[in-house]
This record gives structure tokens, C-alpha cells and sequence, in this order.
């Protein structure tokens, strides 16, 4: 692993190869995926949510923002955002390719859909490009598929949200599905009252989000008995959240654990069948998330498939509040395509029956009709079975109908 | 849940087996016989606690297994995980196991290799704009040096660092140091001290996630053993 060897450039003799982070689906999977994206988004169609599709590229000042460390927290807000960038040479103004489709649907939302009642319910499914994989997702380009509920507060709102993030898992096919909840916004209310500078807060932060009890220890005794303490509360939600509201929480950060506490007792109550588990000191993937935010894990599947929380939609105004243009209250979530994909059973290879040249069309067409899957011979082959198999066909058509190529002949 | 896939716990070879071993064993884990036998190829051992098994690797394999979900526990330096800087560990225990540091040295002016410093009396981290350093962990001496504003070049070796400065390679290293025996012996001496090191309960993320009984109970074991040992 050393790091002075510059990053991975294929020569000119590496044909064919992709740049790293970017794959192709092969068959079945291309097939399996796309499945997938249907199943999820006739369930979110079945809730009422309706499908809206963006561009894949939009003027980079509509996009910058989302999934930025350095926007502001709780708001989907412009800034330097890492994003693939090109110049539209009509307009002679920079694009951007969409790192997150959230973004995109706060600006259907504010725009063209402002006057639509609320809550506003749209779903999506889609590919996204990020700048950089992470080690363990190298990936940089996949596909999402999400819904965003906008113009709508309160609990209720988010039990939707949560309920139907579960229910589309569960409905793709993932089992042992768990569901991680947290409150954004409490390491920072614990910080500020906590009283510590920017530099504590950061440690403090770090240390809370990889669970890293020695990065705790240059801070104040105060500090780190309670973050200790919150470290420990992590895990499953009834125990966890014992230990939480047992510490001697400052004020801001006390009303949040009480509140992550309800949010929890209310999903254990409204979606059963899934494992709990809160993570109060959690902040990762969350930036422009506020209050209630959630991760979704299954067996079988290494991080997490699903993301979503609370957040408000517009910028600031010049007077730094919300209420700027759009600025709405929201809960949505994506789901990782790439990620489920891991956690389901490979797709059974397809039947598919080779159709003899010069069999008329209308015998084909029934067969399809009866759901299978034809491969029609272009020329007349010396042995139809032969040719089946040669082509990978399950099944060759005969005077008796489709025959496994196993058996036939 | 799924309860038939066994959960792995990773333990670094070497030194730090030694220290860990009496933890694991009062946190209840006994592994089979074969663990202790040195002439065993295997690698991957069961214990008296159905469905958790132990692995032994190399130390900064721990971290790999332990980041990529192969194994769900395990037993690193935070050396290592500062070294790797992995997204999906979580480092909940302080086993207070371990202990030594990781420091920058040179060679000892009084010593053999002094005329190494004398010739380049000028040659401090603080009037150079470059350094090369032979060492295990290049990621976190370029950290170090990058916070005093200078660029290192790092030299990746995975072993025997001590002979870099003789035998031309660096004239500094960056490596762990317990006794400080093993640089006095290569004529060095020890000039910064960039991280204390002790051994780190480390869990994977997903792992503390989606199986939140099993990995839960043996963190908090473990942080009861650890305590008691304490």
C-alpha cells in the first residue's frame, strides 16, 4: 500500500479496461437490476408516491450541494461540492453530473411543483456519478432509487417514510433487514453545551462516529465521561437509549436523545419485523439531514442500503434562515441498488427456447405468449439442438413442442 | 436473523497474542487445542462458544478483515487504524494491552552512524522542504510531517526498518518503539514520539449494525473484562 504510486491509469496496451469505479452489468445482472428498480418503484407508486425522472446533468449551481460536508447542516445548499463537472459549450456555463438525485427533486418541488398541494409525494430511480468511491464501495456510478416527502413535519411523516424504506427492502427480497436510527444535530447540540471550541467539537465528532473511544482522550473530563457515555449508548435501541437518557445530557442535547427515544418506541411499535438499533453519535453520510435520520442494513450485504432522514429543501435567504426560496420541510430516503443487489439470491437463468429457422412467426409469438423466452434461428442449422445449445438456449422448439436441450436429441 | 453464520473474531500474530490471550480467555472464549500448537498451518480455529471462531493474522490484516466484513471482531493497534484509516471500523475498547509508541528516529549523534547528523547539521524538519523516511506506515509519518508543512517521501518497508539508515536508504524512520533496545542496537535514538500505541477492541460497522445482540454482547464482555483487568 504505498501511497506514492499514483493512482491506477490504464496504459494504451489495457484495452477495454474501465476507469476504476465504473463497471458494466453483465447478463443476468443487467436484467436482475433492472427488476429490481421496477419492483421498488410499483411499491413506492403503490403508497402514492409518482415517479419524476431529472436529467442526469443539470447546471452545476442547481447541484452543487448535496452530499457536501461544507454545506450547512440541515439545508440542501450550494458550495464546492465534489461533482463530476463539464462546460455546455451552447451556454458556455458549467454542468454538473448529479451526485444525488435529493437535489434535484427539492428543485422540481420548488419550481415546477410549487403549486401543487401538500405534501408532495415523488419517487425516483436513477444513476448518480461521485467523484471518489470509498474503500470499501469503490463504486462510481450506480443506481438509486429513492422518494422524497415534501411539506410535511412531525413524526408521522417519518414513521411513512421509515415504514416504506422497510417495506421496499423487504418487498425486494433482503431479509434480516435492521434499521439504525439517529438524531442529527445531537453531537453538535452536545458540543455547544458541552462548551467546546471548534477544534474539541471536531474531536469530539470524529470520535462518536467511528465508535473510537481513544480519540476521546484529549478532551476534557466532562467531555469525555460523556462521550464515553454515548459511545456506549449505541446498539440495540431498547438498552441503548436506557443508557442514553441515564447521562447527565445538556439541555438541547437531552431534548434530542428524548426525541430520538419516541421516534424509536413509535417505529418498534408501528414496523415490526425489523432489529433496531439507534446510533445517537452517528453523523456520517448525513450532511444535510437534520433531526430524525436513519440507515438501513441486511444480511448478507456489507454497508448500508438505504439512507434517508429529514431535511429542508431550500437554500437560505440572505438573512441565513430557511426561509429562502423553497425552504420546505422533507423526508425522504435512497436506496443503493448496487449495495441490495449484493444481499439477493443470483436470478435463475432465464428459459429460452431456439426457434428453428423458417418456423412460422405466429408459432413463436405463441410460445412468448405463454411466456417464453424465443431465440430465433437465422439460418437453417445442420441440427437445431446443436445450434441450441451452441447458443445457450435451454430449450430447442420440435414437432413436440419446446424440448430441454438435455434431453433432445 | 441469521444465526448459523459464525461470527470471527481476528487476532494480530505475534507479541500482542501473547497479552490478548488472558482477556479472551476471561471473557469466556476458550479456542480449540490446536490455537496454541506453533507447528498448526491452519489458520482458522473454532472455540467452546458455538458459532464464534478465531482467526490469526498479521497485524494490519486484522484491520483489513475486520474493515471488509471477513471477520466482525478483532484485536489491532491503533497504529494500524491510523495507518488505514478504514471508514468501516468502529474502535469501541481501549484494551490497555500493547503498549509502546510510534516515533520518528535517527541516528544517534554520539554513535556510528552520527556523522549522518553532523554532516547534515542543517537538515532539521525545520529548514528542509523535503525528508525521506523508510517505514511501515507511510500514510501516517506524511500526516505527520505534512502538519509541520513538509512534504516526506516514504520509503515502504514492512520490516527491519532499524537498517535503513546504515545501509543509505533513509536517513530517518518512522516505526513502533517499546524498549527502544532495537534502535539503541542499530545506532538510533528516538527524536519524536507521533502517536501513543495500545491495543483496540475494533469492530466492523455493519457488523455492530445488523447483528446488534451477538457483536453488542461481546463488546460489552470485553469492555467488563477489560475494566476488571484494569
Amino acid at each position: 500500500m504505498t501511497a506514492e504510486r499514483p493512482p491506477f491509469a490504464p496504459g494504451p496496451g489495457a484495452r477495454g479496461l474501465l476507469p476504476e469505479g465504473f463497471r458494466d452489468l453483465m447478463p443476468p445482472w443487467a436484467e436482475h437490476e433492472a427488476r429490481l428498480t421496477d419492483r421498488l418503484t410499483a411499491t413506492f407508486a403503490a403508497h402514492g408516491y409518482e415517479r419524476v425522472s431529472p436529467p442526469l446533468v443539470e447546471f452545476e449551481d442547481s447541484l452543487a450541494g448535496a452530499g457536501f460536508a461544507g454545506a450547512p447542516a440541515g439545508r440542501l445548499s450550494a458550495g464546492a461540492a465534489p461533482m463530476f463537472r463539464l462546460l455546455d459549450p451552447a451556454s458556455n456555463r458549467m454542468m454538473a453530473v448529479r451526485s444525488d438525485m435529493t437535489l434535484q427533486i427539492a428543485r422540481l418541488a420548488a419550481t415546477r411543483l410549487a403549486d401543487r398541494p401538500r405534501p408532495l409525494r415523488l419517487s425516483y430511480a436513477g444513476h448518480v456519478m461521485r467523484v471518489r468511491g470509498s474503500q470499501l464501495r469503490p463504486q462510481r456510478q450506480f443506481r438509486q432509487a429513492g422518494v422524497e416527502l415534501i411539506g410535511a413535519e412531525g413524526r408521522e411523516a417519518e414513521l411513512e417514510v421509515i415504514a416504506l424504506a422497510v417495506e421496499a427492502a423487504e418487498t425486494a427480497g433482503l431479509d434480516g433487514l435492521s434499521l439504525d436510527l439517529t438524531m442529527v444535530g445531537f453531537v453538535p447540540a452536545l458540543a455547544r453545551g458541552l462548551g467546546l471550541d471548534a477544534a474539541a467539537a471536531e474531536t469530539l465528532t470524529a470520535a462518536l462516529d467511528t465508535k473510537d473511544v481513544g480519540a476521546l482522550d484529549g478532551l476534557d473530563e466532562t467531555a469525555r465521561g460523556l462521550g464515553r457515555g454515548v459511545l456506549e449508548a449505541a446498539g440495540l435501541a431498547e438498552p441503548a437509549l436506557a443508557r442514553l437518557l441515564a447521562l447527565d445530557l445538556p439541555d438541547e442535547a437531552a431534548r434530542l436523545a428524548r426525541d430520538l427515544a419516541d421516534l424509536a418506541g413509535r417505529i418498534a411499535a408501528d414496523v415490526p419485523g425489523v432489529a433496531l438499533t439507534v446510533d445517537p453519535g452517528e453523523t456520517r453520510g448525513f450532511h444535510y439531514k437534520r433531526g430524525a435520520a436513519f440507515s438501513l442494513f441486511a444480511h448478507g450485504v456489507r454497508g448500508a442500503l438505504c439512507r434517508g432522514g429529514r431535511y429542508r429543501t431550500g437554500g437560505a435567504d440572505a438573512a441565513g434562515t430557511d426561509r429562502g426560496p423553497g425552504g420546505e420541510p422533507a423526508v425522504g430516503f435512497s436506496l443503493y441498488l448496487d449495495t441490495m443487489l449484493q444481499g439477493l439470491a443470483p436470478p435463475a437463468p432465464a428459459e429460452t427456447v431456439y426457434v428453428p429457422a423458417g418456423t412460422p412467426r405466429a408459432e413463436a409469438a405463441a410460445l412468448r405468449g405463454a411466456g417464453w423466452r424465443t431465440v430465433n434461428g437465422l439460418a437453417k442449422p445442420g441440427d437445431p439442438v446443436e445450434e441450441a445449445r451452441r447458443l445457450q438456449c435451454s430449450h430447442v422448439l420440435t414437432d413436440r413442442g419446446p424440448v430441454p436441450v438435455s434431453t433432445a436429441g | 436473523m441469521q444465526p448459523d453464520e459464525p461470527l470471527v473474531l481476528a487476532l494480530p500474530k505475534g507479541r500482542i497474542l501473547k497479552e490478548v490471550m488472558p482477556l479472551i480467555r476471561a471473557a469466556g472464549i476458550d479456542p480449540e487445542p490446536a490455537f496454541d500448537d506453533d507447528d498448526e498451518r491452519r489458520l482458522r480455529f473454532a472455540t467452546n462458544v458455538p458459532g464464534l471462531h478465531i482467526i490469526r493474522v498479521r497485524a494490519f490484516d486484522v484491520a483489513t478483515f475486520v474493515a471488509f466484513g471477513g471477520a466482525h471482531l478483532g484485536v489491532a493497534g491503533n497504529d494500524v487504524l491510523m495507518e488505514f484509516a478504514y471508514d468501516d471500523l468502529y474502535a469501541p475498547l481501549d484494551l490497555d494491552i500493547g503498549h509502546c509508541r510510534l516515533s520518528l528516529a535517527e541516528p544517534d549523534p554520539a554513535g556510528p552512524l552520527g556523522h549522518m547528523v553532523t554532516d547534515a547539521a542543517g537538515d532539521t524538519p525545520h529548514n528542509v522542504g523535503h525528508i525521506r523516511v523508510a517505514t511501515k506506515y507511510p500514510n501516517i509519518t506524511r500526516a505527520h510531517f505534512a502538519r509541520h508543512g513538509i512534504q516526506a517521501e516514504c520509503v515502504k518497508l514492512s520490516g527491519a526498518m532499524e537498517l535503513a539508515p546504515a545501509l543509505g536508504l533513509s536517513r530517518r524512520i518512522v516505526d513502533l518503539v517499546s524498549s527502544g533496545s532495537t534502535l539503541k542496537a542499530n545506532h538510533l535514538r528516538e527524536v519524536a514520539v507521533i502517536a501513543h500505541v495500545t491495543s483496540r477492541l475494533i469492530v466492523n460497522r455493519a457488523a455492530f449494525k445488523t447483528r446488534p445482540n451477538t457483536v453488542g454482547a461481546w463488546v460489552n464482555r470485553f469492555r467488563e473484562v477489560a475494566a476488571h483487568a484494569a
